[in-house]
């Protein structure tokens, strides 16, 4: 009894240092898996600030894995533009357009509707670990939640930011922080969260800023207002024909 | 004494009328060819200034407060509202014609890549107030307003190998900041004047420009042409004040020469022409003075032989002068007349250097407008007259110097 | 014969004002044609010398998979060895640079310009040992100093740095994709301010050392381009044949392209002011030839007495004829030598100093590029066309007047006023 007590307590003592124990490797997969679900659902806005003001735009998004993804936007200036991403490719489908354009090479580069986010951003790989190295830095608290800081340097010179610094959740892993920098340390973009919540007993970030840092008065809030995960879904969705509709 | 003068002067110039003709036919040509550059000069300017005045900025611009101010950022939602500032520019007396336009860059996907564009959503009903389209439009028509149709620059249609009734998709950043992309269908092929604007532009019709860019019913600039005997400067200012009273907001108005870009083009053009006019009169003064002076060493003899015969000094100089005039002042109204008879014709007819340009497989034509203008042509007949004159002054004040024995010696 | 050329010579030295007069005239409408012939072609000559000295080279090698994309300007469709391929051109005696050319945001912080701001630009990387070889930048500095290699520096175009409001010293920051879509920053003090005649290169251009570029881009010793410089010639195609053949034998897909197809759209707008260059020279000639012939016809008919008289002394016509011939084409070679003397002389202030135009053109895009001074150029068929037609003018005008005359009998000619 005695025994099993000092156990406990040894297993309690533990518990921090077994938590900081769990490998880079595993942190990054898990945060890997927090970002995806096997199908999902969302509604949601983008509110983007630049030096000309601010506008809003709203959504429905579809996804099902890592890999593909659609969303639909809903605004007037917007209605009926779709983003479709297959495994490393994305089209675009505008209603007035007769045909879909295809994005490659530097047009990715180019901003989502004016927005602090390309999309390149879009479409990072979710296997991070296949492209960066990543090592712990430390811990820290960020808006009363422990974090692991990480940071990952680029394996190859064709992911768009070599240097990413990110604060992981100790218990949900979820991103609660990010800054990309260049190779150098130049601070290019941050992306922060500033609220989350539940959904099926998972917690997921509902509010997330991300700023250009380079440009002056520059800001995107992107905002989930519903979610859904693992709706059924039909597979179609994600298909170039189904896009044309 | 005078009067009798004349008459001896008119008297030799008949006598002699081989002589004066020969001098008289040099101040001709020297006075035509004068008339004919400046003609040229001035068309070339003019050429210059009509294409500036109908593919960019009108005689007035209104465009956006801080249009200018962000304009390399390409502020496409930086607008004018058309419905509320047309009234305001209709009620202006010293309006001629008011032309809507939204100049958009653009890119069109072609195979997989996107070729950087010069899109212009125009009204092109209302622009035939200021552009002849009939003659822009090589192949097929005008675009339809309300249809999305395009008229491409036949360069950009050879570069792009796009031919009437292609469709093509256009992608542009709309004015709500997003993207848009519309498929367009080639329905004609445009030769611009300026060959530049033949690789870059395509021409849409205003409504579906505005509804492809999310621009409601507003424009990126209107081009205002003004009738003459207003000044323009003075006018933009007035223009500015007009459309702030009624609606309220501050627009940039400019007139043509202040959007500059361009403008300064023609100034050094002008320089460089004006710079060979100064050679032209150089030149004709000097085979006008070589010609003068001719005509008195030829008629030494009889200088002195009107001196041994009592005539004065300051009289013979007198006769040779006005001799000289005579001549001059014929010579040049002549020479003047024909410049300004071909001058006209041509600024009718045109100076074709299309074979100049036969390099390359599409015709642009490129055909000059020699200008008459009624000043320059009197401002030539009294220069040429007064060099003449001069010219006569200096041999025949010598004329008057010399002995009557030695002139009557010189062969 | 003899005697024929020598009365005609002693008619030249007797009539000495009669000479100069008609030597003068000739002498003028020579000097203005050779000049305004040299003011149009150096105003053109001049606007192709500034787009190769300052843009686009004699001749520039490409991989072709840039030529297609080149809008894009693509770093991974590069030169791979750059210095290996100047090496082998040097060897068959051509002059080569190698640069690399990559858009950026340009980010002023408000610590050097008063306001933050960002615009998006182009940036030529160059060798500042070898770029001088080829370009004439370094002749254009008009503040600060050169690059040197391996310095984090711009140079900067003068009148895009008044735009900005950048003076040597100030720093300024690029962001970018490097080779391969990374994104990278860097900062770079300006050093130096050119004032390049090309107006087009004034107003935006943006230098650095192309080692720095390279080490940010990761191009791994790669170029964009190699830019060449090749001779002044007629057979600029045999050059590019000869220069394609080197190039082919590196395992690179490169091609070499003329300045012409580098700058295609502009030489098109050449070609049409051609023509009105090609009417103004007309007028020239015309009134040039008008006043030639006058004097000179003037000149004859005032001699047919002597022509009676020397008819009525015996000599035969064709002597009489043969030396008014000789006559007017001594005063025609006279008038072409002064002509084409003064001609040159004015041409070689043309040339060498210009017309000054001042500030009068900023933003401009189109037509011809000429910086504020107007040089002229030599053109030496001109010349050789103007002596040519002076001289031969001359002697053309005198053989009508003096075939009628000779036509005339010998009273007729006598009593001729």
């Amino acid at each position: 009894m005695k025994r099993i007590f000092l156990i406990i307590i040894i297993l309690i003592a533990l518990i921090p240092f077994a938590l900081s124990a769990i490998t880079v490797e595993e942190i990054i997969n898990r945060m890997d898996a927090a970002e995806t679900f096997s199908t999902s659902f969302s509604r949601g806005e983008i509110l983007s600030t630049d030096r000309f003001g601010q506008k809003t735009s709203t959504f429905n998004a579809w996804a099902r894995g890592a890999d593909e993804s659609l969303i639909e936007f809903t605004s007037v200036a917007e209605r009926g533009q779709k983003v479709l991403r297959t495994k490393g490719e994305i089209y675009l489908f505008y209603p007035d357009a007769q045909e879909l354009i295809r994005l490659q090479g530097a047009a990715l580069r180019q901003s989502l509707l004016g927005s602090d986010i390309s999309y390149e951003d879009m479409t990072g790989e979710k296997n991070t670990l296949a492209q960066y190295t990543a090592t712990i830095e430390g811990q820290e608290s960020i808006g009363g939640r422990f974090c692991h800081i990480i940071t990952m340097v680029a394996k190859s010179r064709t992911v768009a930011y070599p240097v990413q610094k990110i604060w992981v959740d100790m218990e949900t892993f979820m991103v609660w922080k990010a800054q990309y920098s260049t190779q150098n340390g130049r601070l290019l973009k941050e992306m922060e969260v500033l609220g989350t919540m539940e959904v099926d007993g998972r917690i997921l970030p509902s509010r997330t800023a991300v700023s250009d840092k380079l440009k002056k008065d520059s800001k995107t809030i992107m905002v989930l207002t519903e979610m859904q995960i693992d709706p059924p879904l039909d597979p179609s969705i994600f298909s170039l024909q189904n896009l044309t509709w | 004494m005078k009067m009798k003068l004349t008459r001896v002067a008119f008297r030799n110039l008949s006598r002699n009328l081989r002589r004066s003709i020969l001098s008289g036919s040099a101040i001709a040509v020297s006075a035509l060819s004068i008339v004919m550059l400046f003609g040229l000069i001035m068309g070339m300017r003019d050429d210059m200034a009509q294409n500036l005045k109908m593919f960019y900025s009108g005689e007035i611009s209104i465009r956006h407060a801080q249009y200018e101010e962000f304009e390399r950022y390409n502020p496409i939602h930086l607008t004018v509202d058309w419905k509320a500032v047309e009234p305001v520019l209709q009620q202006n007396p010293a309006l001629e014609a008011i032309v809507p336009r939204i100049n958009f860059p653009a890119s069109l996907y072609i195979n997989g890549g996107n070729h950087p564009v010069l899109g212009v959503g125009a009204d092109f009903e209302r622009e035939k107030s200021l552009i002849d389209l009939t003659a822009i439009v090589r192949q097929g028509r005008i675009p339809s307003l309300g249809a999305n149709e395009m008229l491409i620059g036949a360069t950009l249609a050879r570069d792009l190998n796009l031919k009437l009734g292609d469709s093509v998709t256009m992608l542009s950043t709309t004015a709500a900041r997003g993207s848009n992309a519309i498929t367009w269908k080639v329905v004609g092929l445009a030769v611009f004047p300026l060959s530049a604007l033949n690789a870059k532009y395509v021409w849409v019709p205003i409504d579906r420009a505005q509804y492809f860019l999310r621009m409601g019913t507003d424009v990126q600039d209107i081009l205002m042409m003004v009738k003459s005997g207003y000044d323009e400067k003075a006018l933009a200012v007035e223009i500015q004040a007009e459309i702030q009273q009624a609606t309220g907001t501050l627009t940039d108005v400019q007139t043509w020469k202040q959007l500059n870009d361009f403008y300064s083009l023609l100034e050094v053009a002008q320089y460089l022409y004006y710079l060979i006019g100064i050679f032209f009169f150089l030149l004709g003064s000097t085979v006008i003075i070589n010609t003068t002076m001719m005509v008195i060493y030829e008629r030494m003899r009889e200088i002195g032989t009107l001196s041994a015969l009592g005539m004065q000094g300051s009289e013979l100089t007198r006769l040779f002068f006005l001799e000289g005039a005579i001549v001059s002042a014929i010579g040049a109204a002549v020479g003047v007349a024909c410049g300004m008879l071909i001058t006209w014709y041509l600024s009718k007819a045109g100076l074709d250097f299309t074979d100049a340009m036969s390099g390359i497989d599409i015709e642009i034509s490129s055909v000059l407008y020699p200008k008459l203008n009624l000043w320059t042509a009197l401002f030539v007949y009294v220069y040429a007259v007064v060099v003449s004159s001069t010219a006569t002054l200096i041999p025949s004040r010598r004329a008057a110097r010399i002995e009557p024995v030695e002139a009557l010696r010189y062969i | 014969m003899k005697f024929i050329v020598e009365l005609a010579l002693k008619n030249l030295a007797r009539y000495k004002r009669r000479t100069i007069i008609t030597a003068i005239a000739i002498a003028v409408g020579l000097m203005m044609y050779i000049i305004v012939d040299s003011m149009l072609i150096g105003a053109e000559y001049e606007s192709m010398r500034n787009l190769r000295w300052y843009e686009t080279s004699s001749a520039r090698i490409l991989d072709s998979g840039y030529w297609e994309n080149r809008m894009q300007l693509p770093l991974d469709k590069n030169i791979a060895q750059p210095y290996r391929i100047i090496e082998e051109l040097r060897d068959e005696g051509f002059v080569g640079t190698p640069r690399t050319t990559f858009s950026a945001d340009m980010i002023l912080s408000s610590e050097d310009f008063g306001e933050e701001g960002n615009l998006p630009v182009l940036i030529t990387a160059i060798d500042p040992r070898t770029d001088n070889d080829v370009f004439r930048f370094e002749d254009t500095l008009i503040e600060g100093r050169f690059l040197r290699p391996g310095e984090d520096a711009v140079v900067l175009g003068s009148w895009f740095a008044e735009d900005l409001g950048a003076k040597v010293g100030y720093w300024v920051t690029l962001v970018t994709r490097g080779n391969g879509g990374f994104y990278e920053a860097m900062d770079l003090q300006v050093v130096g301010i050119v004032n390049c005649p090309n107006p087009n290169v004034n107003r935006t251009l943006v230098m650095m050392p192309i080692d720095t570029a390279g080490d940010y881009l990761a191009m791994d010793g790669a170029a964009t381009e190699i830019n060449i410089l090749l001779p002044d010639s007629k057979d600029a195609n045999g050059y590019l044949v000869e220069i394609q053949s080197i190039i082919d034998q590196s395992d690179d897909n490169l091609a070499v392209y003329s300045w012409e197809a580098l700058a295609k759209d502009y030489l098109a707008i050449a070609e049409a002011k051609r023509g009105g260059t090609g009417v103004i020279l007309f007028l020239v000639f015309i009134i040039a030839a008008v006043g030639i012939s006058n004097t000179m016809l003037m000149a004859i008919y005032e001699r047919i007495r002597e022509l009676g008289m020397m008819r009525a002394l015996g000599m035969t016509d064709s002597a009489i004829h043969m030396a008014f011939i000789i006559e007017a084409g001594g005063i025609g070679l006279i008038g072409s030598i002064f002509g084409v003397i003064f001609g040159a002389f004015g041409n070689f202030f043309l040339v060498n100093y210009g017309i000054n135009f001042g500030m009068i053109m900023r933003d401009m895009d189109m037509g011809y590029r000429i910086q504020s001074v107007l040089k002229g150029a030599w053109n030496p068929s001109a010349i050789i066309i103007a002596f040519l037609a002076g001289f031969i003018l001359s002697m053309l005008v005198a053989w009508i007047p003096t075939r009628r005359a000779l036509k005339m009998d010998i009273p007729a000619c006598l009593r001729h006023q």
